[in-house]
């Protein structure tokens, strides 16, 4: 199996394009690798990239930048000049010219468009290139019942706007069907904590009711338009009200043809395992027909569930050594290939060795390639889409749509995935060599 | 003193993970145990002497359900106080005459009492004060902080400090207990604040006689009885539960050295100048430790970002019905940010979730009393409401609809008196400094918070603005002992720091010893 599993994985390392394919992402890349560096300067990128939206002028973006950029210590030569031209008005105009389209360049990076339309060209692209997405709406926090409706609105706009276009794309059988029947051309990923305001750990069944309203409707949209809606998974004070919604909205009797649904388990989570076993024995008992695709994630809160556990002096909920999670990803992998047909298995990793993993668990348990699909996040995970692609491997990328304002959250985050040293993504920049990214966690 | 030591020992009793089902379930059993107990007995500890609730008891009731009645207590009297004072005197004598490391270890054990016990006592502050779980629970978890905190920091503080020594001469300067600690509580903290000011003065040395708020003498009396168990000499803690008249009695008394109060500014003052009487035969000034309201506001900078401040503002009004000495009464709006923040305010406003304290879901429950409602209300008819909660309130219970008032005029006194109760109020400001202003003319001076993403604004307003606690780019609740020592300036209180390294100093007084160690020409030493 190791073998099996080390020349699966220098396949695919040798299908990966070249860096010259991206001639502008060099341009964040310099800013990245400067930023992860150097903890001070990262701190500083980020509070200037989250600030962004808020600011009202170019002389105020100019401003706020100077302001992070002072706490650094060490500043780099860039950096000094740009502390430089922040002390003059024409200085901070360009300044905040140049900031803003810097932090426009890397939103567009990761946010595939403004709205679901303006997403349709490169998502047709992509799609013709042999990856098919699931669009995200990225949104402002949910705080009021005004802010979930809207979101709801939003989502069923995105259902309507890709089920309109997506006939006229052309034919791509790798993405339209596994050995269990046909596949959605259109997938849409949703997050509870945007359909209600009332979603609190201490109280899961309030939130669970008020989003189960607002789910319900874009559920049976999903049937009618025949595409699918893939219900995302938060941070830990959400996991009971989202795994409770699922399984009481899916088991509806008018649900139960469809439409193509799925769920979330975070592997960094000490408790996923039993979350899945859940989650199977949920699918073993419904009468639906369709299988319940399961995205295998790594988890994305993990700062988030660590502090907020040091703070109240709880045990994390995660998983504190990355070793540990990587483990964790490869037996919830086997459990959830060996489970198939239960589960449509959904590994999303941008980690070669547990993507090769998942193709060779698959194939020792004689699945063909095209019952296991590899999801990864648009601007970090788009060379392994393209290479697994290649492969004939069914792949699907992650596309955040919304404007800077509602990005902004989304943006932060996966700024700081991709500066974290330990990152796979940041070994495979440095040029770690593959016999350790490969390895054995 | 606080030495890195004391400090680094000290960790914060973990609040219950309620985001976990089974936990959930612990609580609601533990509230249906206590229900089969109701109502408790209160007795008066007067010395050694346990005086049953008779005929002139009084009763502490259930706000959301008033037919309830959760404890029977005791109804102390003038003489009663005068009684437990002069037990306190005898008990001093023992209690401080015991090394700080014992008496620290008694209140240690106290601590661990209360710890297997808090399932229960989150339940009884749950009906005897409408205290939704997690307060409930939080406020658990301060009382046994202040005890395991104070118990450090009075080993620490019996060390001394150290002073220039020069040859021939021996200095040394320590801390001595100064007597009898009047201790008079509010029942917003049912639990913990009596027990931060007892814990106090008991671990400096000083015997207590606590005198709880007539509201909550149920949490008052499970707090004595873990003391009394875990080793505290009877005749060094009594307990009065009662009226304002024996609060009143023990400030009077001339035997009395400290008082610790937490409570409403009209009373604290009160208190401040009584106590500065000093009747022929009293040997000592009295020292008063008092913490007293607020008119708390939030700052928000134009380049805030509103979906931090929408919850962290809504949870520092509503939680617990704003009946926090802590709670958010004002939100100061940068007028750039201030529609889409009233909009959504009076979004969240109109969603929260008022009902029953012992409902998980519950965020606003009823205030303490009647009169509290009727105050509540008045208040909030005091302007046009930009959101009130939509839900239909209980029945039952002193509940008060949430209520978001905006663009008041300048004199209402919605703006500057203290609401204790769901009503905030938001102003609009041309910038952060204006708000500052507005703080600055404010009489007091508790807690605040600012939210801004300018690094120089920060700094700015930090070093301006004079109140006790300022809380940047979070809620303006939940202090954490040890983490956030807590207590007001200005009107708010007279600048002690409750669960911080200052706040034993107001419970002793200091000692220096000089001594010549010279002999005959040589220094013998």
């Amino acid at each position: 199996m190791e073998s099996q599993l080390q020349e699966v994985g220098r396949t695919i390392h040798a299908a990966l394009p070249g860096k010259s394919r991206h001639p502008l992402r060099v341009i964040d890349q310099r800013a990245m690798e400067l930023a992860s560096q150097d903890a001070e300067l990262r701190a500083a990128l980020f509070r200037f990239v989250d600030v962004t939206p808020a600011c009202r002028s170019l002389d105020d973006l100019a401003r706020h930048l100077a302001g992070y950029l002072e706490e650094v210590d060490e500043r780099p030569p860039p950096i000094e000049a740009a502390m430089r031209m922040s002390g003059t008005r024409p200085g901070r105009a360009a300044l905040g010219a140049a900031a803003a389209a810097g932090v426009r360049h890397m939103a567009h990076r990761f946010i595939v468009g403004e709205s679901p339309r303006a997403a349709l060209r490169p998502i047709r692209h992509l799609w013709e290139h042999g990856a098919a997405v699931s669009l995200d709406l990225l949104g402002e926090a949910t705080v009021t019942e005004a802010e979930a409706d809207r979101y709801a609105a939003r989502c069923m706009d995105a259902l309507e706007t890709l089920s309109e276009a997506a006939p006229s794309w052309p034919a791509r059988p790798v993405l339209e069907a596994d050995s269990l029947g046909p596949l959605p051309r259109v997938n849409v990923s949703v997050k509870v904590s945007a359909l209600t305001p009332l979603l609190r750990p201490e109280a899961p069944e309030v939130g669970r009711e008020d989003a189960a309203r607002r789910m319900l409707p874009l559920l049976r949209r999903a049937k009618e338009l025949g595409a699918h809606l893939h219900i995302d998974m938060e941070s830990v004070d959400t996991v009971e009200a989202t795994l409770g919604l699922v399984f009481e909205l899916l088991d509806e009797p008018e649900l139960r043809a469809g439409p193509s649904a799925g769920i979330v388990i975070q592997a960094y989570l000490r408790e996923s395992p039993d979350q899945l076993e859940q989650v199977l024995d949920w699918a073993a008992r419904t009468e639906r027909e369709q299988p319940l695709v399961v995205r295998l994630v790594k988890g994305a809160y993990w700062d988030h569930e660590v502090v907020d556990a040091r703070q109240h002096g709880w045990t994390p909920p995660v998983f504190e050594d990355k070793r540990d999670s990587d483990r964790n990803f490869e037996a919830l992998t086997r459990r959830l290939v060996e489970s198939w047909p239960l589960a449509r298995p959904a590994i999303a990793s941008h980690n070669l060795r547990s993507v090769a993993h998942a193709v060779t668990v698959a194939r020792e348990q004689g699945r063909e390639d095209r019952d296991i699909e590899f999801q990864v996040l648009r601007g970090l995970g788009d060379d392994l889409a393209a290479a697994l692609a290649d492969l004939d491997h069914r792949v699907r990328i992650y596309c955040p749509v919304g404007d800077l304002v509602a990005g902004m959250a989304y943006l932060v985050r996966r700024l700081l995935e991709n500066t974290a040293n330990e990152s796979f993504l940041g070994e495979q920049q440095r040029g770690t060599p593959i016999e350790e990214l490969l390895a054995a966690p | 003193m606080s030495t890195p030591a004391a400090l680094a020992a000290f960790r914060n009793e973990p609040i219950l993970e309620l985001r976990r089902a089974p936990v959930r379930e612990s609580l609601a059993e533990a509230l249906r145990e206590l229900d089969a107990r109701l109502p408790l007995e209160v007795p008066a500890w007067v010395g050694g002497d346990r005086l049953r609730p008779g005929e002139g008891g009084f009763a502490s009731t259930d706000p959301g359900a008033p037919g309830r009645v959760v404890a029977d207590a005791a109804r102390a009297t003038e003489a009663d106080a005068a009684a437990a004072v002069e037990a306190a005197e005898r008990g001093f004598r023992d209690w401080s005459a015991r090394p700080a490391a014992e008496r620290a270890e008694v209140l240690r054990r106290a601590a661990q009492i209360l710890r297997e016990r808090r399932l229960e006592l989150a339940a009884l502050q749950l009906r005897e004060c409408a205290k939704p779980w997690p307060e409930a629970d939080g406020d658990v978890c301060e009382a046994i902080d202040f005890l395991e905190y104070y118990a450090a920091e009075a080993v620490a503080l019996d060390e001394g400090r150290a002073l220039v020594q020069v040859p021939g001469e021996r200095n040394s300067m320590r801390y001595a207990p100064r007597g009898v600690a009047a201790v008079i509580a509010p029942w917003n903290f049912p639990l913990a604040i009596p027990c931060g000011m007892a814990a106090a003065a008991l671990a400096a040395g000083n015997a207590a006689v606590l005198k709880p708020a007539e509201q909550s003498p149920g949490s008052a009396g499970a707090l004595v009885e873990a003391l009394h168990e875990a080793g505290v000499p009877r005749d060094a803690l009594s307990l009065l539960p009662g009226y304002g008249e024996v609060g009143a009695a023990l400030v009077r008394d001339p035997r009395v050295h400290v008082i610790a109060f937490t409570g409403s500014s009209a009373v604290g003052l009160e208190i401040v100048r009584a106590s500065a009487e000093t009747p022929d035969g009293q040997g000592h000034v009295k020292r008063v430790v008092a913490e007293m309201g607020g008119k708390n506001c939030v700052i928000v900078d134009g380049d805030a970002d509103l979906d931090e401040v929408v919850p962290e503002v809504v949870h520092s009004a509503f939680g617990y019905a704003g009946q926090k000495c802590s709670a958010a009464a004002r939100v100061l709006v940068h007028e750039a940010a201030a529609d889409t923040l009233l909009e959504r305010l009076a979004g969240a406003v109109s969603v929260l979730d008022v009902g029953q304290a012992d409902r998980f879901a519950t965020e606003v429950p009823p205030v303490i009393e009647r009169e509290a409602q009727e105050r509540v209300e008045r208040y909030a008819a005091m302007g046009e409401p930009l959101a009130r909660s939509e839900r239909p309130l209980p029945g039952e219970g002193w509940f008060c609809a949430p209520t978001l008032l905006a663009d008041l005029p300048d004199d209402s006194p919605v703006l500057s008196d203290e609401i204790f109760g769901p009503v905030l109020a938001v102003t609009r400001v041309r910038d952060v400094d204006e708000a500052c202003d507005v703080i600055d003319a404010l009489p007091f001076a508790l807690t605040g918070g600012l939210f801004s993403r300018t690094p120089a604004t920060v700094e700015r307003a930090a070093a301006r603005l004079p109140l006790g606690n300022l809380y940047v780019n979070r809620g303006i609740t939940g202090a954490m002992v040890g983490r956030q020592p807590f207590g007001g300036n200005r009107r708010s209180g007279i600048g002690s720091k409750a669960g911080g390294p200052d706040y034993l100093l107001q419970f002793v007084e200091p000692r220096v010893v000089t001594e010549n160690t010279m002999r005959h020409g040589i220094p013998v030493e």
